[in-house]
C-alpha cells in the first residue's frame, strides 16, 4: 500500500519524524517499508502573475508572463491560459528538477526569453492534472514552496494479510504512534453529524436477503450534492496513496477507505429502482455493465446489490455504470457494507477482477468499520459537496460482531518470548494498541481487542503484540534449555549417504545438474515416457506442466542447452525424485533416482568404450552406497537403443537400465553423435542391508593366466565368465574379460573374447602344472558347452 | 708367460684400467670398460686358467695375489667413477632437466556436485552440529497438509501469499508451496522432544524471471519441547547464522505474519558486503532478508497430535537459493536450474 507521509504523520499527530524515521518505526513493528520517496520541493519558489499577453510570433498558442519573483522579475512562457495576472504560482528556475522528474532549462521561444517554468499539479505530483498552471491559495512572491505546500513522501508499506486494518492510513498511524510510545488521540469511531428530516429510511429500504455473505449494509442518503473538484489537499492525498482524483463524490469515498480500511461506494440515489437495495445472490443469466465499462455475467454464487429490478453492483468488488455518481447527480446513497471474505476472494477469481475494495474486503473486516467509515464519509461530502446528511439511516446489521475477549496470565507472555516485561510496560503497549485491559484479582488479565482487530484470539496473539512493542531486540537470545535429543538422530540422512555417489560419479567426470520437476508433458508424450504422469491443472506455461517421470528428459536438455552454448560433450548426472501416479491413492510414488548421461561420443566404437565406462563408473559409485554385485540383462527400453541397453539388477531385482541412448531420442533434442546414459531407482538399493567386511590379504602368490575364446556373435561374456567361473573350481579367485576382437584372425560371424583368470590358493603356492591342467579343463568346458576355440 | 710376466701383465692391466676408467665420461663407458678388463673374455679374467699350468702353490699363491689385487683394483676404480659421475649428474640437474613449471596444469577429468547441494548439506550440517536431524517428506502433498492443517482455511486470502499448482487427477493434490507440511508430518511420526530440518522442493505458480522460479528450494527447522521461547528461536536463528556466515554477523527479527506461526518474524542477516554499513546488495538497509521464523500456532501443534498446553514450538524457513546468492553473488536464480556448465563449473 502507498502512503501519504504528510497524511500519515498529521492523523498521528507528530510532527517531530522524517521519512526515513516512519520507515523504521512501521517497519520493526511488522509493516516493512520497501521504499521511501520524498517529494522534493527543495528550489521551487512562489511567484505572482504581473502580466499575461499571447506570443507574438509563436504558431502555436502561448502566452508570455511577467512573473514577480519578490527580488525580480522573469518571463516565463506557458501554454495554459490560466494564469491570469494576480495569481500565484509555483515557479521552477532554470536547472531545478522538479518533483516529476522534469528539468528546467533557460531558453528562448520564438524570440521571446522562457526564464523558468509555472509547475502544473503534475509537475508537483500533486495529482495527475496537467491541463493547466496550479495556482496556490496563498504565499508571497520569492517565498519557498515547501513554507506553503506542506512537505510529503511516498511511502510503500507493506502490509500483512492478517491486518486488513491498516491498510489505511489511520491505522498505520496508530502503529506509528504506538512504535514512538505514544497513544493515538483520535477516537475510532467519528461523531455523528446531525441529519435532517426526513429520515434517510424513508429515502431508501434496505433488505439483506443472503445474511450468511453480508453481516452488515449501512445506506445513508445524502442529498442536494454539488459534483466538482475536491480541494487540493484532498486530491494530493488522494494521489500520493496511488488514486486518481475524480470528483468530490468519488473521491471521499476513496479517501475514507484510504483513511479508514472501510471500502465506500456512492450511488446516484435517483437511479436506485424502486429506492430499494436488496443484498442477494445472482440470479441465472444476470449481467451488469460495470464501471470499468465491462459487461459481466454473474452466477449464482456471486453477491450483488440489486435495486427493486436488477443487480447496480457487485458486493465489494465494483459498481454498475448505470447508478454511478455522475456531473449531475444531487442526491446521493453512501454504502458502507460487511462482506464475507471467502466469497468476494471466490467472486473476484472467478471474474478475474481484483478491486481496492475486494483486496480489503476478502481479509476480512470488522462490520463496526463500517459505521465509522460511513460517518466519517458523510461528514466529508457535508463539508465538501454541501451534502446534506439525513437522520436515521438505514442500517441492517444481521450478524453482529462478536466480542473478543483474551483472558491470559502475564507470565504467560514472559514464557512464551523469554524474557519479563515488566506489567506496567506490557499494559502501556496494549492500552497503546487500543486495547482494554481489565486486571482480575486472581491476577489474570482480561482483554479486550479493539472492534477493528478481527485477529486476536489467544494468548500467544497477546504476546505477539507486547513483544512487538516492547522490541523483540531486546529479547535475550538462547538456546533450547532443557532439551533433550530425539533419538532419531545418529543415523545420517539419506541425502548425506547419497553423497558416497556423488562424489564417486563426480570423480568419474560427471558433473552434478539439479532440473525443474515440472517438464512438459507434450515432450514426456512424444518420447512415450508418460505413463503414470502427473499432469498440472494450472500450469504457467507448456514447458512445465506436467511432473518428470524419468531424469533423462531433463539431463538431454541439459545437453542440449550446452551444445547450443558450444559444449557438444557433456557428462552430467542428477540425483532426484520422480513422480509417478498410483491408482490405490491419490499421492503419487517419488522414488529418487539416479540419471547420468554423457553425450558427444564420436564414433560406434566411442559409444561401445563410454558403455563400458558408464557402466564401470556406476558400479563404483553403487558400491559407495552398498557393497553389492550389479547384473546385467540384455534388455530393450524406451530412450536406449535397441542393441546397445541392458537392464541394471541389483540383488535379483532390476532397478533400471543402462544404454546408449536411441538415435531417435537424440535427434528429437538436436544432439549430434552418440550419447551414452544410465537411469535407476536408488531406493531399493538404498534399502538393502549388505554389512562391509574386511578380506584378510591373500599370504601366497596369485598365478595369471589368460585365455581368448573364439565364440559365435550371439554368445556374451557374462554367459562365458559364467562357465568360467563354474568351471574354474574354488582355486579360481577371478575371472574378468578385458578385450574383445572381430578380424582377420577369427572366422566370419565369429568373435574372441579374452578373459584374464586369476588363480590362487589360500595354503600354499600353486605351481605352473596345477594351473595348466584346470585351464585344460576350462577349455573343454568351454569347448562343449559354448563350441568355443582357442586363440593363441 | 712365465709367473713373474704374469703377474706383472696384472699389474699393467690393472694401471691401464684404472687410468681409462678415470678418465671415463659417461656410465655407459664405464660398463663398456667393465666388459673390457673384467668381462669373461677379457684378458685379466683369462688369467686363473693359466694358474693351473703352474706347479708350485707358492707361485699359484703369488700370482693369484696379484690377480686379486688387479681385479679389486679396477672394481674400486669403476665403482669410484659411477659414483663420481653420478654425483656430478645430480650437480647438473638443473640445467639438464629443467622444464617449464610455469605451464598449465592438465587438469583431471572430475566433475562438481552443483552449488545447491553444497549449500543444502552446509546447512543441514550447521542443524546437525546442533542436534537436529533430516526429515524428508512428500513434494505433491494434500491442501490438509500444506494448508489447512497449518492453518490455512479454505477459500482464506491468506492463501493468496501462496499462489499454488494443482492437479488434474484429484482436487486434494497440490504441490506444496513451502516444507511446512513437514512439520505436521513430523509432529505426527515422533514424540517431543522434536528438532528436526527439513529441506526440499518447493513450488509456487510464479513466472520464470532473476529472482522468482516455478520452483526452489527451502529448508525449514522445527524444534517442538517443553518451555521453548522467541529467545529460544532468536538464539537458534543466532546459531544457525553464525554456522552458515561466521560469527561476525548480527541477526534481526522483525514482526510479521504466518497463519502457522505466533509470533511470526522475519529475519535478517547483516550484510557481509558492507558489514550492515548500508551498499547495493542490501539496498542501503544494512540487512539482508533471509527467512521467516515464529512460535508455532497451538492449532498447527494440535493437528500435528502435540499438547500445546504442555508444548511449545518454534520454526524457522528460508530459500536455499537465496543463501547461495548471497554468499557466491549470483544475480540470477534461472541459472541453479539451467545447468550451463560454464556456471555450475564455478563452484
Ligand atoms: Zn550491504
Amino acid at each position: 500500500m502507498r502512503v501519504s507521509y504528510e497524511w500519515l504523520t498529521d492523523l498521528a499527530g507528530v510532527r517531530d519524524v522524517t521519512p526515513t524515521q516512519v520507515a523504521e518505526v512501521l517497519t520493526m513493528a511488522g509493516f516493512p517499508v520497501d521504499e521511501v520517496r520524498p517529494i522534493d520541493l527543495s528550489g521551487l519558489q512562489v511567484g505572482r502573475v504581473l502580466s499575461q499577453r499571447p506570443h507574438p510570433a509563436s504558431r502555436h498558442p502561448l502566452w508570455v508572463h511577467e512573473v514577480d519573483l519578490g527580488d525580480h522579475v522573469r518571463s516565463i512562457v506557458a501554454g495554459a491560459a490560466n494564469a491570469v495576472p494576480g495569481s500565484l504560482v509555483a515557479v521552477a528556475l532554470p536547472g531545478t528538477t522538479v518533483p516529476d522528474g522534469t528539468v528546467v532549462r533557460d531558453a528562448r521561444i520564438a524570440g521571446i526569453p522562457a526564464q523558468g517554468m509555472m509547475c502544473s499539479e503534475r509537475e508537483l505530483l500533486v495529482s495527475d492534472d496537467h491541463g493547466g498552471i496550479m495556482l496556490l491559495d496563498g504565499g508571497k512572491p520569492g517565498q519557498a514552496l515547501e513554507e506553503v505546500l506542506p512537505f510529503d513522501a511516498w511511502l510503500d508499506v507493506e502490509v500483512t494479510p492478517n491486518r486488513p486494518d491498516c491498510l489505511s492510513h489511520l491505522g498505520l498511524a496508530r502503529e506509528l504512534a504506538a512504535g514512538l510510545g505514544r497513544r493515538l488521540e483520535r477516537p475510532f469511531m467519528p461523531a455523528f453529524v446531525d441529519g435532517i428530516e426526513p429520515p434517510g429510511t424513508e429515502l431508501i429500504a434496505v433488505e439483506i436477503e443472503a445474511p450468511d455473505l453480508c453481516a452488515r449494509y449501512i445506506g445513508a442518503p445524502i442529498t442536494g450534492v454539488r459534483v466538482g473538484p475536491s480541494p487540493r489537499w484532498l486530491r494530493r492525498r488522494l494521489f500520493a496513496a496511488g488514486v486518481r482524483p475524480i470528483n468530490n463524490v468519488v473521491d471521499v469515498t476513496n479517501y475514507v477507505a484510504l483513511e479508514y480500511g472501510q471500502p465506500l461506494h456512492a450511488f446516484d440515489l435517483t437511479r436506485i429502482r424502486g429506492r430499494r437495495i436488496v443484498v442477494r445472490r445472482a440470479r441465472p443469466g444476470e449481467e451488469l455493465l460495470c464501471l470499468d465499462g465491462q459487461l459481466r455475467r454473474l452466477d449464482s454464487e456471486m453477491l450483488v446489490i440489486a435495486d427493486a429490478e436488477a443487480p447496480i453492483a457487485i458486493a465489494g468488488l465494483i459498481g454498475g455504470e448505470e447508478s454511478a455518481v455522475s456531473e449531475a447527480t444531487t442526491d446521493v446513497l453512501l454504502e458502507a457494507a460487511n462482506f464475507d471474505g471467502v466469497s468476494v476472494r471466490a467472486t473476484s477469481r472467478a471474474l478475474r477482477l481484483r478491486t481496492e475494495a475486494s483486496t480489503r474486503f476478502e481479509k476480512g473486516l470488522s462490520p463496526e468499520l463500517a459505521q465509522a467509515g460511513a460517518r466519517r464519509a458523510a461528514a466529508l461530502l457535508a463539508q465538501l459537496a454541501h451534502g446534506r446528511v439525513h437522520l436515521n439511516w438505514a442500517d441492517r446489521y444481521p450478524r453482529p460482531q462478536d466480542p473478543v475477549r483474551v483472558r491470559f496470565r502475564p507470565e504467560q507472555v514472559d514464557a512464551l518470548l523469554g524474557v519479563h516485561v515488566s506489567l506496567q510496560e506490557m499494559e502501556s503497549a496494549l492500552r497503546r494498541l487500543d486495547f482494554q485491559v481489565q486486571i482480575q484479582d486472581d491476577g489474570s488479565w482480561d482483554l479486550l481487542p479493539p472492534v477493528y482487530r478481527l485477529d486476536i484470539h489467544i494468548p500467544a496473539d497477546v504476546a505477539e503484540e507486547v513483544g512487538r512493542l516492547y522490541g523483540y531486540d531486546k529479547v535475550p537470545a538462547t538456546l533450547p534449555g532443557n532439551r533433550r535429543f530425539s533419538w532419531v538422530a545418529p543415523l545420517p540422512s539419506q541425502e548425506r549417504r547419497l553423497d558416497g555417489l556423488r562424489h564417486v560419479l563426480a570423480g568419474a567426470g560427471f558433473t552434478e545438474a539439479v532440473t525443474l520437476a515440472l517438464v512438459s508433458g507434450a515432450l514426456l508424450d512424444r518420447l512415450g515416457v508418460a505413463e503414470r504422469a502427473m499432469r498440472v491443472l494450472n500450469p504457467v506455461s507448456d514447458e512445465q506442466d506436467t511432473m518428470r517421470t524419468t531424469l533423462l528428459p531433463s539431463l538431454l536438455q541439459v545437453a542440449a542447452l550446452n551444445a547450443n552454448r558450444g559444449r557438444p560433450a557433456v557428462s552430467v548426472f542428477e540425483v532426484g525424485r520422480v513422480y509417478l501416479r498410483r491408482a490405490d491413492r491419490p499421492q503419487p510414488d517419488e522414488p529418487v533416482r539416479l540419471g547420468a548421461l554423457r553425450t558427444g561420443l564420436g564414433s560406434a566404437e566411442a559409444g561401445r568404450t563410454a558403455f563400458l565406462e558408464l557402466k564401470g563408473a556406476l558400479e563404483r559409485a553403487l558400491d559407495a552406497l552398498v557393497p553389492l554385485q550389479v547384473a546385467y540383462q540384455r534388455d530393450a527400453a524406451t530412450l536406449f537403443h535397441p542393441g546397445r541397453c541392458a537392464r541394471v539388477v541389483v540383488a535379483g531385482r532390476p532397478v533400471g537400465y543402462l544404454g546408449e541412448l536411441h538415435p531417435a531420442v537424440l535427434r528429437d533434442f538436436d544432439l549430434d553423435g552418440r550419447a551414452v546414459g544410465v537411469e535407476l531407482d536408488l531406493e531399493p538399493v538404498l534399502a538393502l542391508d549388505v554389512p562391509r567386511r574386511a578380506c584378510p590379504l591373500p599370504r601366497f602368490p596369485a598365478v595369471h593366466r589368460d585365455l581368448a575364446v573364439v565364440v559365435a556373435e550371439e554368445v556374451e561374456a557374462a554367459t562365458l565368465e559364467e562357465t568360467i567361473r563354474g568351471a574354474g573350481g574354488e582355486l579360481l579367485e577371478s575371472a574378468l574379460a578385458f578385450d574383445e576382437y572381430r578380424g582377420s584372425q577369427v572366422p566370419e560371424g565369429k568373435k574372441s573374447i579374452a578373459f584374464t583368470m586369476t588363480f590362487r590358493s589360500p595354503e600354499r603356492t600353486l605351481t605352473d602344472a596345477e594351473v595348466d591342467a584346470r585351464l585344460e579343463r576350462l577349455r573343454r568346458v568351454l569347448a562343449d558347452r559354448h563350441g568355443a576355440t582357442f586363440r593363441a | 708367460m712365465s709367473e713373474d710376466g704374469l703377474a706383472q701383465r696384472a699389474r699393467e692391466i690393472a694401471a691401464e684400467a684404472v687410468g681409462a676408467v678415470a678418465r671415463a665420461a659417461a656410465p655407459e663407458e664405464l660398463e663398456r670398460l667393465r666388459v673390457t678388463y673384467l668381462g669373461s673374455r677379457s684378458e685379466l679374467m683369462a688369467m686363473p686358467r693359466a694358474f693351473r699350468t703352474l706347479a708350485g702353490a707358492e707361485e699359484r699363491r703369488v700370482l693369484g695375489q696379484a690377480f686379486n689385487a688387479a681385479r679389486t683394483a679396477i672394481e674400486a676404480a669403476l665403482d669410484q667413477r659411477a659414483r663420481e659421475l653420478e654425483r656430478s649428474r645430480l650437480a647438473d640437474l638443473a640445467e639438464t632437466e629443467a622444464i617449464d613449471v610455469t605451464f598449465p596444469g592438465i587438469e583431471p577429468r572430475i566433475g562438481r556436485l552443483h552449488v545447491l547441494t553444497r549449500v543444502q548439506r552446509e546447512i543441514e550440517t550447521v542443524m546437525e552440529r546442533l542436534g537436529y536431524h533430516v526429515e524428508v517428506g512428500p513434494e505433491v502433498e494434500t491442501d490438509w497438509y500444506n494448508f489447512e492443517a497449518l492453518n490455512l482455511p479454505p477459500g482464506h486470502a491468506v492463501r493468496d501469499m501462496q499462489d499454488t499448482f494443482f492437479f488434474t487427477s484429484s482436487e486434494d493434490l497440490l504441490l506444496r508451496t513451502h516444507t511446512s507440511p513437514m512439520q505436521i508430518r513430523a509432529m505426527e511420526r515422533l514424540q517431543p522432544p522434536i528438532y528436526v530440518i527439513v529441506p526440499g522442493r518447493t513450488y509456487r505458480r510464479d513466472a520464470s524471471d532473476a529472482s522468482h522460479s516455478p520452483q526452489f528450494m527451502q529448508v525449514e527447522a522445527l524444534a517442538v519441547d517443553e518451555g521453548l521461547t522467541v529467545g529460544d528461536l532468536k538464539g537458534t536463528v543466532m546459531a544457525f547464522a553464525e554456522g552458515v556466515w561466521g560469527a561476525e554477523r548480527r541477526i534481526r527479527f522483525r514482526p510479521n505474519f504466518f497463519p502457522y506461526t505466533e509470533p511470526s518474524f522475519e529475519f535478517d542477516v547483516s550484510c557481509g558486503v558492507c558489514a550492515g554499513r548500508g551498499c547495493r546488495t542490501c539496498a542501503g538497509t544494512g540487512w539482508l532478508e533471509t527467512g521467516g521464523c515464529g512460535m508455532v500456532h497451538p492449532n498447527v501443534l494440535r493437528n500435528g497430535g502435540v499438547d500445546p498446553e504442555r508444548y511449545t514450538g518454534f520454526a524457522w524457513g528460508l530459500g536455499i537459493e537465496r543463501i547461495a546468492m548471497l554468499r557466491y553473488g549470483i544475480d540470477d536464480l534461472r541459472l541453479f536450474y539451467e545447468n550451463d556448465l560454464r556456471f555450475l563449473e564455478q563452484f
